[in-house]
């Protein structure tokens, strides 16, 4: 898969996926309300660490998405850890499936960000029910993870044309 | 030959560097997680979460602008095509609020007559610090807005926020400029609540969707409660001033009493912290007058 050349690239090439997630993550505390709120608000920062997890991760090494994931916590006000640990537990699981995902067709990468969603939905409401002390309904949580997954062509679209002007050539995936 | 072997060990030992990293910084956020469990509230968490608050406040404003543009843009297109029945809506609600205007003239006459011939001084009304929302939690669980006022505007950590319909939720965090209010829908909330008609007083508990439960201190109250029923703060505590209407009573799925709320939590955009004390000094009665020996040698028959 293309991966930057991290010697070569522009210093704006090297920052801007730590300011993409940073973006996502401010995007979610924007107060949206997509059509009269009815809709949840996509989670983006996912779709960005799947993303360059899984072809570029050495632009989005695992201490910025660290960084990313608690700066989301603190901005919302809640414990410490929960959205580090999802933000991070997908980039485990991208990373470990790089060569399986290299070179497939658009729809499989995007049942992969599926598993990648589910797993972090169960995860977040497995957390968040521990520091509650109580079962929360996981409709919620599932309802906002499906708003993301069905966003997720129009993120990799996205996240192609940033890397296209960052001077990367790489098969288009979407 | 030897050179490129060094290069291929070197680029495998820095991939495996990076794995460890990764697998090393995700057991360090679940063990953060299970931290916590009893340290989420500690001051130095709060320290970060107020100066995270106060950094990123100017940068939500400022990306939240175009939204809110939008947003008020499509709301006078909609605005204009139901303008007839807005009208006829607001001509309603016009006359009824001039009766209640010239009753509580009425009421408020007749409270100062009582305060005067009982010569009472009821505390000075609770003031208000407004704020717009320039931010609000878009994660599943946590519920809370962001607001555009902070300490050095007045607004203190447990102060009531109420939108122009009822009670939002409570500040939890206070930075300098920004604040966050958690929502009375939150799991976390836990607010005290009086439900008029009955005059029970309970805990009105956030659920992470549907409506707040309602949780009495006693035995629920022999007499039903009927659904409909004003529920509104109760002071207790004295965080927050009594009497601001929170919702009406409803039944909730599950067969238990939970509350309707009045304030619209999905489109607050401008709302008010109310700046109330609980009143700390109280008049001590005046030293009553010592009596004398043949007072209590009467008394003493």
């Amino acid at each position: 898969m293309g991966e930057l050349n991290q010697s070569e690239a522009s210093p704006w090439a090297l920052i801007a996926p730590a300011l993409v997630l940073l973006a996502a993550i401010l995007l979610l505390s924007v107060p949206l309300r997509l059509f009269q709120g009815v809709v949840p608000t996509p989670i983006l920062p996912l779709a960005v660490v799947f993303l360059y997890g899984l072809y570029d991760p050495r632009s989005l090494p695992a201490p910025v998405v660290f960084a990313g994931g608690l700066l989301h916590d603190l901005l919302y006000g809640g414990p410490i850890g929960p959205w580090a640990s999802v933000y991070l537990l997908g980039l485990v699981l991208i990373s470990g499936q790089r060569t399986y995902f290299a070179g497939r067709v658009r729809d499989v990468v995007w049942a992969g960000f599926w598993v990648v969603l589910l797993v972090s939905m169960i995860v977040l409401w497995a957390e968040m029910s521990l520091l509650t002390g109580a079962w929360l309904p996981i409709l919620p949580a599932a309802g906002q993870f499906a708003v993301t997954g069905l966003l997720y062509p129009l993120c990799a679209y996205a996240f192609f044309a940033l890397r296209a002007r960052a001077g990367v050539r790489e098969e288009w995936q979407v | 030959m030897t050179s490129l072997g060094y290069a291929k060990r070197d680029g495998l030992r820095r991939r495996e560097e990076r794995r460890y990293g990764l697998i090393f910084l995700t057991a360090l956020s679940f063990f953060m997680v299970l931290f916590s469990l009893y340290g989420a509230q500690a001051s130095v968490f709060e320290k970060a979460r107020e100066s995270v608050l106060d950094t990123f406040a100017p940068v939500l404003s400022v990306v939240g602008a175009p939204v809110r543009w939008t947003e008020a843009r499509v709301g006078d297109v909609q605005d204009y095509f139901r303008i007839k029945a807005e009208n006829e809506r607001l001509r309603e609600e016009n006359a009824e609020l001039r009766t209640w205007m010239h009753e509580a003239l009425t009421l408020r006459s007749q409270l100062a007559y009582y305060e005067t011939i009982l010569d009472t001084h009821l505390p000075a009304p609770a003031a208000y610090v407004d704020a717009a929302v320039i931010g609000e939690n878009g994660g599943p669980y946590q519920q809370a807005l962001i607001l555009s006022a902070g300490r050095d505007d007045g607004v203190r950590k447990g102060s009531a926020v109420v939108d122009d319909e009822g009670l939002l939720g409570r500040i939890v965090t206070a930075g300098r400029g920004a604040s966050r209010v958690l929502l009375l829908t939150d799991y976390e909330s836990r607010t005290p609540v009086f439900v008029e008609g009955v005059g029970a007083e309970a805990l009105l508990a956030g659920r992470a969707g549907g409506l707040p439960v309602l949780q009495f201190f006693a035995e629920p109250p022999a007499d039903p409660i009927e659904v409909g029923t004003r529920v509104v703060t109760s002071g207790a505590g004295g965080l927050l001033p009594r009497g601001i209407p929170v919702g009406a009573v409803a039944a909730r799925p599950d067969g238990t009493l939970g509350v309707a709320l009045y304030a619209d939590l999905g489109k607050a955009d401008l709302v008010r912290v109310v700046d109330y004390a609980f009143p700390q000094e109280v008049e001590e009665p005046a030293a009553e007058t010592t009596i004398s020996a043949s007072e209590v040698a009467s008394l003493g028959g």
